[in-house]
Parts: structure tokens; C-alpha cells; sequence
């Protein structure tokens, strides 16, 4: 009976018992210009309203008393009000911009990104592995940015005048210390891990976090895959080798195997190359990513192990006989890191990775055996205070251990070195505004060898000129100690050390990118010696200095042309430096002027097929002439190389793949061989550096198979 | 490098939503506060104004903290809505709101066929706006996705339609025989026909876009 009262009355008399308030206002941003469409609410209640064209809201609730109100809407940080809502009324709530958007301004100077996490990439993943004439070489396709150098018969990343070990490799944070198969003169080296198993790739040309040290130049940074996509086998059969991998999912973990064998053998029967190889080159690598979820935590695994052979004789103008060769390499790698996300918006990273490797060289008559025993470990925290400022701190550790026997009829020798590298560093990241961040950082090395501290300061900054345009400037200082050509010998130096200088101006629009970067690099502290190969008896000091300054350009689209998606890059390089043994400063030979790489991808619906297009220049590199006075004072003629590649899709998980590096076989010299004497005219001899071949043919078949019957390797050539 | 080929052709398409036509309330007793609030939210919906009924699918949500009905609907709106937008700025914060909603939603109910449904259809979104950016990733994921939703509700037949509409787009670009899409798309017609949302306002769509299909690629 009661119940009946009350809802008769309830329903002729509602406001007796809910008195009804009105809560009313505007919702503006915080240059005053009304927000339209948000959400104005009581929390907990059903009671609101949108705000309109004018951001005005008005809205009746039978609520009293002290109340939340939330005001939120799309890219804007959402803002609660709490008050008696007797007083809420005339309302004006400026909502401040979330600068968690992709129009947030982001510190560009210096870095390219690939893959999904990055906001602006430059190369997108597939890129990686679909650049012609870069057969899956992940460092291939970083070749055709701007900031690298071509140096052809070397095949590593050689950036901003830099020698190519300034430049260090990390896999999830954590240091590669062998990252390249090992080679001989004239035979390009490849980087050792497969791009399958990775999905973001961030390449520093200069001005990188305080994070990473030990690097003079540059840092590339590899993630491996959180989580893969789904269960999976993937088959290649290529003409040089096969490859078989499998990815296996459970419930909170999943692991990922990728074997392979390569064998140039009968590669080389088909197309002989300029070297008399006794052994071809043969390779057999096994690879596995392992990954578990703890809770909020990811546990993640990584191992390599490879082992390469072989022998030859190259042509040697001091030996008619040519030079002997042969190389036997063990390398396994593993890499451990655990992610965990703790209460209060901080973040610890812990990881570490372990190195052994086993190298046996056998140069004519000489037999040289290294053991390298490295590893890195490293602790990071994350504190993130609010969207606008982030803490990140951390320390590290390095260990090197390095053994080597040298023997040969006249002499032997045990050579090696123990190196210990402790370092600390802090970085924050102040986000001010969508238009400007800045990123200030602090590192500190102790290097146990050299008895030396040294600190590294590390600022950038980067805010918005207009709404796709943006300028970054950078500088850092940056310390790396010699390598063990170096440290075998003797440990009485100090760290090299560069400065890095750099503007960049970034406009992104439309699936167009356009950058130009200006940049100077100063070298101190290079190490010097008085004699042409380092040895026992050598004065080593760091009397060495230089530069490198120039500016790169990159451009890409994928909108103008359909179906066509193009990059172009150009560099220029202006650098000269006194290190090792240079009698005077010079531009080293693996820097040139002028670099320019197009990157051009075609794709043809009818044909179900992809072309792919490159073409890379590079202008003449330097070479001592023995004829004529001076020291690196001749240059070659320029680098032309055209390489086409085309993918078929036979079905939706099998794969032709035809490639053609160098398709014009333009004969690139690399540079030039001179005789050690003189003959009777008091000429000094010498013959052109070729690569091994000018052209390289491959064919590939790929056969995935999984559940869904879509995925395919496209993505790995 | 798929994305131009399968992914653009067919799930452009793939999510014309059907508006809860069923989400009339049992007339027996008053209708709840919720009912009222997710009845005028449906209304507004089918009014063409989704963006004001996805504000009020958000009130709902935030005082009805162990449904994900509402939280499931805001992230469908604004999933919706992306297939749509070409300014990758609104897209992302768009697709970041619908994927934070998601998140509340699972966290109330696991292992949820159609919230599995919505979050493939989430990675499509980002795969249509750039397939060479999220294709490879991303479609790995969506039809694993599909793949765990049927599995979980093997009679449920928005969600065979789903992962059919979602096969069918790359077999059609091979040529394949889209004979064995069209049997679960007419199976999935046969058991609409029975179909009962297993709770009021519980997602009721895709009768009629099944239809379609078979119309359009089968017969």
C-alpha cells in the first residue's frame, strides 16, 4: 500500500521528491574557442548533456549536495569539478589539450623511426625487407636513408663521416656486441639477425638519448615482438639456402624459432665471382625469441647462435700467388630483458645479454684465434608524473673480455685485454605544450681500464612551426673507447669523444614526409699511432682530432603516384680528421660527398605483384695515389648501382621473389691496391678493388602456413 | 603490402551497422534508470547522432560499473566513426578512446566473443587508414581474433559472419572459391533467424548484412 502512494505520487508530483537543479555553463580550450560535442556529466549519475556549436551546456538533475562533474571530450585532457552543485551553475571549464596526440610535437632531431609505436615514421616495417637490392638485410634498407655513407664491398652503417664501429646496434635496449656476420675484403657483411623478428626499429644518426653510450655516431635500436600475431610456419627455399621458423602461441607466452643455412656453392658454379674460393661461403643460424607474460610484466628471451665458414684466395698485387683467407666463426648471443609496470605510473626495465664469440682467421701463413666473452647489463626506471613529465633513470654495466693468439713461423703472441665500463644516467622529458617538449639528459662512464670518469650532457628540443611542420635542435656529448685493434695492445688512452650540433626541420602531411637536417660533429681525443697496423711496439696516443658537418635531405610519398610509393634521400658530407696512423688531416676513404638513394615501390593489382626500384649514388671516396705527393689525396670515380626486385603472390601464402642487384652491372670501384715497391721506372703498381661480383641474382620460393590461411612472408624479403 | 589488396576492398564495407532495432523495453514495470539511459542513447543513435549517443553510452558507463554494454557501445561508435575519418590525428584519439573503453569493457567481462569482434574490427580501422604502416601487425592479430571468437561462440552467428566477411576478402582478390565463406554466411543467416540477444540490449546486429553478403558474392 505504501508502495502504491508512492508511486502515484512519484508520478503526478515528481519534484516533490527530486528537486531539480540545473547545472549550466560553456566548455572552452584554453585559447577560449568553444568546444563543441563534449561529454558534461555527474559521475555516477545518469544526468548530462554535449555541449553545443557555442560549447554551452545546460542540463536538469534531481542530484543535491556536493557532486562530481566531468567534462571530457576527444585529444583533451578530461577535467572534474567537485562543489555543491547548488553552485554550478554559469559554468566556464577550459579543457587543456591531451598531449598524448599525434599532434604533440616530438623530438626528431637526429632519429628515424620504423613501426607501429612511432608517431611520424619514416620507413615504415615492410620497408625494411621489400628495398630492392637489400635481400632482407635490415641494415640494407637503413642504407638508403640519409646520413649514411655507401661503402659498397664493406656492407655496415657508416654515418656522418663516421668509421662503422661508432655505431652501436641494441636489441630491446640491451647492446649487441657482434652485430655483422664476419667477412672478408671486398664481400659486404650482413647484419646477423633476421628482421622477422622484430617490429620497431629507431635508427640515431646524432644527438640520441643518455641511454645509450659507447656510440660516437649513431645507435640503432631493435624491439623485438612483444606478442606475434599467430601461430605460424614459415618455409624459404632460395637459391643460396633455406630457412624454416615456427611461432607457437599458448595463453600467456609464446616462442618463436627461425633456422637457417646458406651455402654460396653453387651460387658460384652458376656465376663465378672474381675470388678463387676453396670453400664457399656457408653459414647455419638458429635464432629464438621466447616471451612470457607475468601478470603486468613481459619476461622476453632472445638467442642466436651462428656458425660461418670459408676460404679463398684473393688477387693481391704484392702476391702472384694472391692472398690466402679463410675464416671460421661461432657467435651466440642471448639477451634477457623483464618489463613491469608497478603502482603510481612507474615503469622498471631490467635486461641483460651475453656474448661469446669464436673467430679463427687463417691470413696466409698467419693463424689468428679470438675469443670475445662480452656482456652489458642494465637496470632502467620510468616515473611518469603526468603526460607532461617523464623521469627515466638507470645504470649499466659493460664487460668485455677479450683473447687472442696469434701465431705465424717468425712469431707468436697472446694478446687481450679485460674491460669494465660502469655508467649511470637520468633523462627527463618535459612536455610543455602540443608545441614544445624538451628532452634533458645526463650520462656518466667509468671506464676500470682507463681509470678515467667521464660526463656526457645530452639536451634536445623540438617545437611546432605550424600544424605539420616542426624544428628539433640537439646537442650532446658522446664518449667511446677504442676497439680491441686498439685496447689489445695497450690500455694507457682515453675515451674518443664527440659533440654533436643539429637542426632539423620536419613537415609530415598527407602520407608525405619531407626533412632537412644540419649538423657538425667534432672528434677529440681520437687515437693515433706511428706505425701501419697497430702492434706491440706501437706509441698509441690520443692526439686525434676532426669534424663532419653537411646537411641531409629526405623526402617520401605515397600519394601523388597511385599505387607508387617513393623515397628519395640525399646527403651531403663534408668531414676530415688525423687518427691511426694519418700523417695529416684528411677525408678517411669510407666517407664521400655526395650520397643520393631512391627507393621507389610499384604495386600492380592485376599482376597481384610488387616492383621494386633502387638506385644509389655515391660520389668518389678517397685513395692514397703512391704516384704523386700527398696522403688521400686522389678520389675515385662515383658509385652507381640500379637494383630491381619483383614480388609475386602465387597465392595468398606463397611467394615468388626474383632480385637483381646492379642491374646495368656498372663496375664500381671501391678504390685501389698499390704495389710495396716501386718497379724500375720508380712506379708504383696498383690494381682497382672490385667487388667480389658487380651482379647478384636470387630467386626465392616462401611457403607460410597458418591457421587462417592469410599471412604470408612478404614481409620478410 | 597486403593492405591495398584484401584489407581496403572489403572491410570498408564490412561495418555498416545495423541499429538495435530490439532494444524496446519490457512495458510490464517502469522502465530502470539504465533502461531509460540506453534507450535514449539507441534513439539517438538511430537519429543519426551517434557522437551524442556514444556521450550518453560514457555517462551510463561510468555509473554502471559491472555492465560492459555501454563501455562496449562507446567503443563502437568511435570505431565506426574511424573507418570514415581521413585526418590521422582524430583517428588516433578516436581509436585510442574506443580501445581504453574496450579495455574497461573486457576487464568486466573476459573472454567476450563480441568484444574480441569489436577489437578486430579496432586493428582494421588503423589497417584501412594505412595498410603498410599496421597491415602486417595488425591483420595477424584481427584474424586470430576471429579465429578465438568463434571459438568461443562456434553458434553465435554475427560472430561467423564476422570471420567470414573477414576470409572472404582474400579469397576473392586470388580467386579462390568463396564456396565454403558462403556456406557459413548462409549458416550464419539460418541461425539469425533463431537468434536471441542473451540479455536486453546485448548486440543484436548483422541479419541484414549477411543478407547483403549473399546477395553481393554468393550464389
Amino acid at each position: 500500500m505504501k508502495i502504491l502512494v508512492h508511486t502515484f505520487l512519484l508520478a503526478i508530483f515528481p519534484s516533490l521528491f527530486f528537486a531539480q537543479t540545473n547545472i549550466s555553463g560553456m566548455v572552452l580550450d584554453t585559447k577560449g574557442v568553444p568546444i563543441y560535442g563534449a561529454n558534461v556529466y555527474l559521475e555516477g549519475a545518469y544526468d548530462g548533456s554535449t555541449s553545443d556549436e557555442n560549447g554551452k551546456f545546460s542540463f536538469e538533475t534531481s542530484e543535491t549536495g556536493v557532486q562530481t562533474l566531468v567534462v571530457s571530450y576527444v585529444s583533451f585532457e578530461a577535467t572534474k569539478i567537485t562543489e555543491d552543485i547548488a553552485k554550478m551553475h554559469d559554468l566556464k571549464i577550459q579543457l587543456r589539450e591531451d598531449v598524448n596526440s599525434l599532434e604533440t610535437v616530438t623530438i626528431s632531431a637526429g632519429s628515424f623511426s620504423a613501426g607501429d609505436n612511432s608517431k611520424i615514421s619514416v620507413l615504415k616495417p615492410l620497408d625494411i625487407v621489400t628495398t630492392a637490392g637489400t635481400l632482407g638485410d635490415f641494415v640494407g634498407a637503413l642504407q638508403t636513408l640519409p646520413g649514411t655513407t655507401t661503402v659498397a664491398e664493406d656492407g655496415r652503417l657508416f654515418v656522418r663521416g663516421g668509421d662503422a664501429d661508432e655505431t652501436q646496434i641494441f636489441i630491446d635496449g640491451i647492446r649487441v656486441f657482434t652485430p655483422y656476420s664476419p667477412t672478408t675484403n671486398n664481400v659486404p657483411a650482413r647484419g646477423r639477425y633476421s628482421p622477422f623478428l622484430f617490429d620497431g626499429i629507431t635508427f640515431s644518426t646524432g644527438g640520441y638519448s643518455a641511454e645509450y653510450g659507447q656510440a660516437l655516431s649513431s645507435v640503432l635500436l631493435l624491439n623485438t615482438i612483444d606478442e606475434p600475431g599467430q601461430e605460424k610456419t614459415d618455409i624459404a627455399l632460395m637459391t643460396v639456402g633455406g630457412s624454416l621458423g615456427h611461432t607457437e602461441k599458448w595463453k600467456k607466452s609464446s616462442l618463436s624459432v627461425n633456422a637457417a643455412y646458406i651455402n654460396l656453392a653453387p651460387y658460384f658454379v652458376l656465376f663465378p665471382d672474381r675470388n678463387d674460393w676453396k670453400k664457399p661461403f656457408e653459414t647455419a643460424s638458429g635464432e629464438a625469441v621466447f616471451r612470457q607474460r607475468i601478470g603486468d610484466g613481459l619476461l622476453k628471451i632472445y638467442g642466436a647462435f651462428d656458425t660461418s665458414d670459408f676460404e679463398l684466395t684473393q688477387e693481391d698485387i704484392n702476391n702472384p700467388e694472391g692472398a690466402q683467407f679463410k675464416l671460421n666463426n661461432k657467435n651466440f648471443y642471448t639477451n634477457a630483458s623483464y618489463t613491469k609496470m608497478l603502482n603510481n605510473n612507474w615503469t622498471i626495465f631490467g635486461g641483460g645479454s651475453y656474448t661469446l664469440g669464436n673467430t679463427k682467421i687463417g691470413i696466409d701463413e698467419a693463424a689468428i684465434k679470438d675469443v670475445e666473452n662480452s656482456a652489458h647489463l642494465k637496470l632502467k626506471l620510468k616515473k611518469r608524473f603526468n603526460n607532461r613529465f617523464i623521469l627515466n633513470f638507470g645504470a649499466e654495466q659493460f664487460i668485455t673480455d677479450f683473447d687472442e693468439n696469434y701465431n705465424d713461423p717468425d712469431f707468436a703472441a697472446m694478446l687481450g685485454f679485460y674491460n669494465n665500463i660502469s655508467a649511470a644516467f637520468t633523462e627527463a622529458d618535459i612536455i610543455f605544450s602540443r608545441k614544445l617538449a624538451l628532452k634533458l639528459g645526463v650520462r656518466g662512464e667509468y671506464s676500470e681500464l682507463f681509470k678515467e670518469f667521464t660526463v656526457s650532457p645530452r639536451v634536445s628540443f623540438a617545437y611546432k612551426t605550424g600544424k605539420n611542420s616542426q624544428l628539433s635542435l640537439a646537442y650532446g656529448d658522446f664518449f667511446q673507447q677504442p676497439d680491441s685493434d686498439v685496447l689489445k695492445f695497450t690500455n694507457k688512452l682515453e675515451a674518443q669523444q664527440t659533440q654533436h650540433y643539429i637542426m632539423n626541420y620536419q613537415y609530415s602531411a598527407n602520407n608525405r614526409i619531407f626533412r632537412a637536417e644540419v649538423y657538425r660533429k667534432q672528434y677529440n681525443n681520437l687515437v693515433t699511432y706511428n706505425d701501419e697496423f697497430p702492434n706491440v711496439n706501437s706509441n698509441f696516443q690520443n692526439n686525434g682530432d676532426g669534424y663532419a658537418q653537411g646537411l641531409d635531405l629526405f623526402w617520401r610519398d605515397n600519394k601523388t603516384l597511385k599505387n607508387i610509393d617513393y623515397w628519395v634521400s640525399y646527403s651531403y658530407l663534408d668531414t676530415e680528421r688525423k687518427y691511426k696512423n694519418y700523417p695529416v688531416e684528411a677525408t678517411p676513404s669510407f666517407a664521400n660527398t655526395h650520397n643520393l638513394s631512391v627507393v621507389a615501390k610499384y604495386w600492380i593489382n592485376d599482376w597481384k605483384s610488387q616492383i621494386g626500384f633502387s638506385y644509389q649514388y655515391g660520389s668518389g671516396r678517397t685513395y692514397t695515389d703512391l704516384n704523386t705527393p700527398g696522403f688521400l689525396q686522389n678520389k675515385t670515380k662515383s658509385y652507381n648501382n640500379v637494383s630491381l626486385n619483383w614480388a609475386y603472390l602465387l597465392s595468398q601464402q606463397q611467394i615468388l621473389y626474383v632480385s637483381v642487384n646492379n642491374v646495368f652491372a656498372t663496375r664500381n670501384v671501391n678504390g685501389y691496391q698499390y704495389a710495396n715497391t716501386a718497379d724500375a721506372n720508380g712506379n708504383f703498381a696498383r690494381r682497382e678493388l672490385l667487388p667480389a661480383a658487380d651482379q647478384f641474382f636470387f630467386v626465392g620460393f616462401f611457403w607460410t602456413i597458418s591457421d587462417d590461411g592469410k599471412d604470408n612472408q612478404l614481409d620478410n624479403l | 603490402m597486403q593492405n591495398v589488396i584484401t584489407y581496403l576492398t572489403i572491410f570498408l564495407t564490412a561495418l555498416v551497422m545495423q541499429a538495435q532495432t530490439d532494444s524496446a523495453v519490457n512495458t510490464e514495470s517502469a522502465p530502470t534508470k539504465y533502461q531509460q539511459g540506453m534507450q535514449k542513447a539507441f534513439q539517438l543513435w538511430q537519429e543519426n547522432k551517434s557522437w551524442e549517443a556514444a556521450n550518453v553510452f560514457e555517462r551510463i558507463a561510468v555509473a554502471e560499473t559491472d555492465n560492459w554494454l555501454p563501455p562496449y557501445y562507446v567503443a563502437q561508435i568511435n570505431v565506426i566513426n574511424s573507418f570514415t575519418e581521413k585526418d590521422g590525428t582524430k583517428l588516433k584519439a578516436q581509436l585510442d578512446k574506443a580501445q581504453n573503453f574496450i579495455n574497461d569493457a573486457t576487464a568486466i567481462s573476459k573472454d567476450n566473443p563480441d568484444l574480441l569482434v569489436l577489437q578486430a574490427q579496432l586493428y582494421t580501422a588503423w589497417i584501412v587508414y594505412d595498410g603498410q604502416q599496421y597491415g602486417m601487425t595488425y591483420s595477424a592479430k584481427a584474424s586470430e581474433l576471429y579465429s578465438k571468437a568463434l571459438a568461443l561462440a562456434p553458434d553465435n552467428p554475427r560472430i561467423i559472419l564476422a570471420k567470414a566477411e573477414w576470409d572472404m576478402g582474400g579469397a576473392k582478390y586470388f580467386g579462390q572459391s568463396l564456396e565454403p565463406y558462403c556456406k557459413d554466411i548462409q549458416r550464419a543467416i539460418d541461425l539469425f533467424a533463431t537468434f536471441k540477444p542473451a540479455g536486453e540490449f546485448y548486440p543484436s546486429y548483422g541479419e541484414e548484412r549477411a543478407k547483403q553478403i549473399k546477395a553481393k558474392s554468393c550464389n
